[in-house]
């Protein structure tokens, strides 16, 4: 298998004569195969680049709003239309969804890092670190993470840093254990047994095979993780613990609109619409990973 | 004698895969009459299951029958709807299969699974069902029958499953039973008693009983009759005493000389070279040419015909008669 | 008797894991900037009385912290605290002082648990058959929108879809179906809709792969060879064998239904537990807090149990 000895020149030639036989080129070319998930990655990519570019494209401030225009509909001025207290609604989108991608970003990273660290340390060592790990994890997985979320916010406060860690702190367990199975799934494989009779040390055996050979099914379990931690967020929101206001957000967007629904529900239309979409389309790529890099796992 | 119970005639059997097709039977005939147990030997992939489920319609989903006709008590039962079939398996035709580890269902109480087949056939009322079932179960040679209905599958052990299977097959008295590598799955010893039960029942009963097997020993010491299969062909067909006595084609020679036999100290044990390939093409000429010492171009370009030495005996080679010589 | 056993053992295990939350809690709470001294209706209502009568703002402070045991040392403050939680015994809220947390569990609570086992119900109503269909039509139309629908209904949460259903009888089909309040049976259709959607989608993705997977099994062959009809094939030995793989996948989804009770509330204007533990956690009402997060881990453990012993119940070579 390529990658197992050490890069040369004569390496990177071989690298590129098989590029198209990597497993990574066959993974796209068979998530090519779902139209459902090609259309999502797009949105994904839209959303994304949405969020990054929102601050210099949206055409009002999110923080002031003007009171000779509350509650419009949709307008050439204001295409979404107007909030109860002048907000644009376009612009308020555009800063949600930078809200909601630093947030679920960075606590799907904190929950990541957490669980991998531990995963491989339960997976590598074994024993006593391992039983104490796994009985972390199967504590974490009685519960929904939300509820440890609620607990730490109260804690923590309601800020970008707090809620990325208040999310992303309680997730670790589904990534721990993922790791742990995959490194006991190679531990004792061929590879790295070898690598073990040259003397490798065990982080070196860590970094250089198993982390390369686990990188399909971390793909997978993050893109799954992404759309779960952006709903927590909402969830949150929706529950008065998330994103401390003016700070806009999906889920307090629709909390608020929900008061005053009946007469303005162009305020909902454009959040609920955008928010439901962009999850479908998230776990539209995830479950086209899936198939790709893991077609026998999963469902 | 009237005529046979079971008569296939010509029967093609091919499976769609992503990228090709499979030939896996291509022209098999042979037929089995009354009280008459007929061995299938052959390798693994040989076609031997797959021709019989086949004809009872349990291919896969992806196999097709492209010709063939399969006369059963003057039905064919290859024009038959599958509405049809149902009521002729399990009824007249017994099947019992390789594992028995896998071929019980797991959830399903042992004494229910064998009910289930005679109230499927309205062969019997629930009263008497049940009283057949232990009855069954007792000669099966499973102990306490009455307690025994009510346990699950995984509360036997293989052999014990096996016997469950068997009364599964007979619960209705059907005239042919088909047994799919009945005891390659269990031990040794377990083997022997399978395959006297089955001898005991056969007897007892005067039905008749197709036993596909890659074991040798198990087909010679069972059956009246033996066919052996090759790439979906069949490549000699005889009497037991005739095909143990004038082995004449070269891959049932082969067959004779790798496996073990009580008696047979101090000969070596020669396995066939090669490996049974998956045909991917009509045959064209002798499916086992490639693995064959007595090979020559024309077993590459022309497909033998199952031929009549006597009345007792078929074969599928050219060389036949020198190889026979030959191999002496 | 083995029975007995196990859901002895199960029990403890739920009892050291809420002693588990209900500490850790606490001890968030306890050490929270905005800690519930401060912020209750309680200080702040006698924040003037402080400067008038300090002896007697004293007096009024010392009897709310022992009424609440707040003048003890933490861990002998966990120790009570977790201890009249485990005998039911939660106290008075703080906002409401007058008023005991029981009293407003009782009426709470009820509605809730009605929400989350309607919706258990329903998706395996709805989700159970939408597999089955779509395993047995697999790669037909009908298999690609359950598969699409039942992606989708995993992919919006509760609350998302309960804001949909608010714009849509709300906005676009008024009057046919309420979408605020709580009184009639009607008031319960369109939350517990909404939380039955993931796990209809759920349900039906993992019957639909477990029936695929039981189809292809040996005793299937058996139950053929033995001429079983096609349906009583299907129910008998399909069905029944892949419900057993299912329910130890999607159980513990019905945790998340549970969860979702608590915003599905907030948006349909239901007062239940969610709508109590809301107000407890933006008001730092630590006792009415730990008390709704006690009430919601029992209840999706006590969910979590249950699965298991239907589980016990459907596969016989399951031991409890």
């Amino acid at each position: 298998m390529a990658g197992t000895a050490a890069a040369t020149s004569s390496d990177v030639a071989v690298r590129k004569k098989n590029r198209n036989r990597s497993p990574f080129y066959q993974g796209w070319k068979r998530f090519k195969k779902h139209r459902l998930a090609v259309v999502g990655l797009a949105w994904v990519v839209l959303f994304f680049i949405a969020g990054i570019i929102g601050p210099w494209v949206a055409p009002y401030d999110y923080r002031i709003g003007d009171f000779l225009a509350i509650n419009q509909g949709p307008s050439w001025t204001h295409i979404f239309g107007t909030d109860n207290v002048g907000h644009d609604m376009f612009s308020q989108i555009l800063y949600s969804i930078r809200s909601a991608l630093i947030v679920a970003v960075g606590a799907t990273l904190v929950s990541f890092v957490i669980g991998v660290v531990l995963g491989l340390w339960a997976g590598l060592r074994g024993g006593l670190a391992d039983a104490i790990i796994m009985r972390g994890v199967d504590f974490m997985m009685t519960l929904p993470g939300f509820l440890f979320a609620l607990i730490l916010v109260v804690l923590l406060g309601r800020g970008y840093w707090s809620l990325i860690l208040a999310i992303g702190i309680p997730g670790w367990a589904g990534y721990a254990r993922l790791v742990r199975s995959l490194v006991l799934g190679m531990r004792n494989g061929e590879m790295v047994e070898a690598a073990r009779a040259l003397g490798a040390s065990q982080a070196h055996i860590a970094r250089r095979y198993m982390l390369p050979n686990v990188t399909g099914s971390m793909a997978v379990s993050l893109a799954f993780g992404i759309p779960g931690d952006l709903a927590q967020i909402a969830g949150l929101s929706i529950f008065g613990m998330g994103l401390q206001p003016p700070i806009p957000s999906f889920g307090n967007m629709l909390a608020q609109a929900g008061d005053n629904i009946l007469g303005f529900p162009w305020l909902l239309y454009f959040p609920a619409g955008i928010f439901a979409i962009t999850l479908l389309a998230f776990l539209f790529v995830a479950d086209g990973l899936q198939e790709a890099f893991n077609p026998k796992g999963g469902h | 004698m009237s005529g046979p119970l079971l008569a296939i005639e010509n029967l093609h059997v091919q499976f769609a895969r992503s990228e090709d097709q499979v030939y896996a039977v291509n022209g098999v005939s042979f037929s089995i009459h009354e009280n008459e147990t007929l061995g299938i030997v052959g390798e693994s992939g040989s076609g031997k299951s797959v021709m019989l489920m086949s004809s009872i319609g349990l291919l896969r989903e992806n196999g097709k029958i492209t010709a063939g006709t399969a006369n059963f008590q003057g039905r064919d039962l290859l024009k038959l709807r599958p509405k049809q079939l149902e009521d002729i398996r399990g009824r007249d035709i017994g099947v019992i299969f390789q594992d028995p580890m896998t071929s019980l269902n797991p959830v399903m109480r042992i004494g229910d699974q064998i009910m289930e087949a005679m109230l499927t056939h309205q062969y019997a009322g629930r009263k008497e069902a049940f009283e057949r079932t232990l009855h069954l179960l007792h000669e099966m040679g499973i102990p306490d029958p009455k307690a025994r209905f009510k346990n699950y599958p995984h509360e036997f052990s293989g052999g014990m499953r096996q016997r469950i299977m068997i009364a599964i097959a007979l619960a209705c008295e059907p005239q042919l039973l088909i047994a799919d590598e009945p005891t390659t799955a269990l031990d040794v010893t377990v083997q022997m008693q399978i395959l006297a039960l089955l001898q005991e029942l056969r007897r007892k009963r005067g039905m008749s009983v197709v036993m596909v097997t890659h074991d040798f020993g198990v087909a010679t010491n069972f059956c009246d009759k033996i066919v052996v299969m090759y790439g979906g062909q069949i490549m000699e067909m005889a009497d037991t005493d005739q095909f143990i006595r004038k082995t004449m084609h070269p891959y049932s020679l082969g067959l004779k000389r790798s496996i073990i036999e009580v008696g047979h100290r101090g000969k070596a044990i020669v396995p066939i070279p090669g490996a049974a390939k998956t045909m991917t093409q009509a045959p064209a000429g002798c499916p086992f040419a490639e693995r064959c010492p007595y090979r020559t171009e024309r077993c590459d370009n022309e497909v033998p015909e199952l031929r009549k030495l006597n009345a007792d005996h078929y074969i599928a080679c050219h060389r036949a008669e020198e190889v026979a010589s030959l191999a002496v | 008797m083995a029975v007995a056993t196990f859901i002895l053992k199960r029990f403890v295990q739920i009892v050291i894991t809420l002693i588990l939350v209900m500490s850790v809690s606490y001890i968030m709470m306890y050490y929270s900037p905005g800690g519930f001294m401060n912020t209750t209706t309680m200080a702040t209502v006698l924040a003037p009385l402080q400067g008038q009568n300090p002896i007697l703002y004293q007096q009024v402070m010392d009897q709310f912290q022992s009424r609440y045991g707040l003048n003890l040392p933490l861990w002998q403050q966990i120790v009570k605290y977790v201890w009249h939680e485990l005998t039911f015994d939660f106290g008075n809220s703080m906002q409401n002082p007058s008023l005991t947390i029981m009293s407003q569990l009782k009426q709470t609570l009820p509605i809730s648990t009605l929400l989350a086992f309607g919706s258990v119900l329903l998706s395996v109503v709805v989700g159970v058959p939408l597999g089955i269909v779509a395993a047995l039509k697999r790669n037909t139309w009908i298999d690609y929108v359950v598969g699409t629908v039942s992606l989708a209904g995993q992919a919006i949460p509760s609350f998302v879809l309960a804001v949909i259903m608010v714009l849509l009888f709300g906005v676009a089909l008024p009057g046919i179906l309420p979408i605020a309040g709580w009184g009639t049976w009607k008031d319960a259709v369109l939350p517990i809709v909404c939380l039955s959607a993931a796990n209809i989608g759920v349900v039906a993705r993992y019957m639909r792969g477990s029936l695929i997977e039981t189809l292809r099994q040996d005793y299937i062959r058996t139950a053929k060879a033995k001429g079983v009809k096609y349906w009583p094939m299907i129910y008998k030995h399909g069905v029944k064998n892949s419900l057993t793989a299912m329910i130890t996948v999607v159980g513990p989804q019905f945790a998340v239904t549970v969860m979702g009770t608590i915003w599905v509330e907030q948006i349909f204007g239901i007062p239940g537990l969610g709508k109590v533990m809301q107000s407890a956690f933006t008001s730092f009402d630590y006792p009415l807090a730990i008390t709704s997060v006690f009430l919601l881990g029992s209840m999706i453990m006590i969910m979590n149990l249950l699965v298991d012993i239907v589980y016990a119940l459907i596969d016989p070579r399951v031991k409890l």
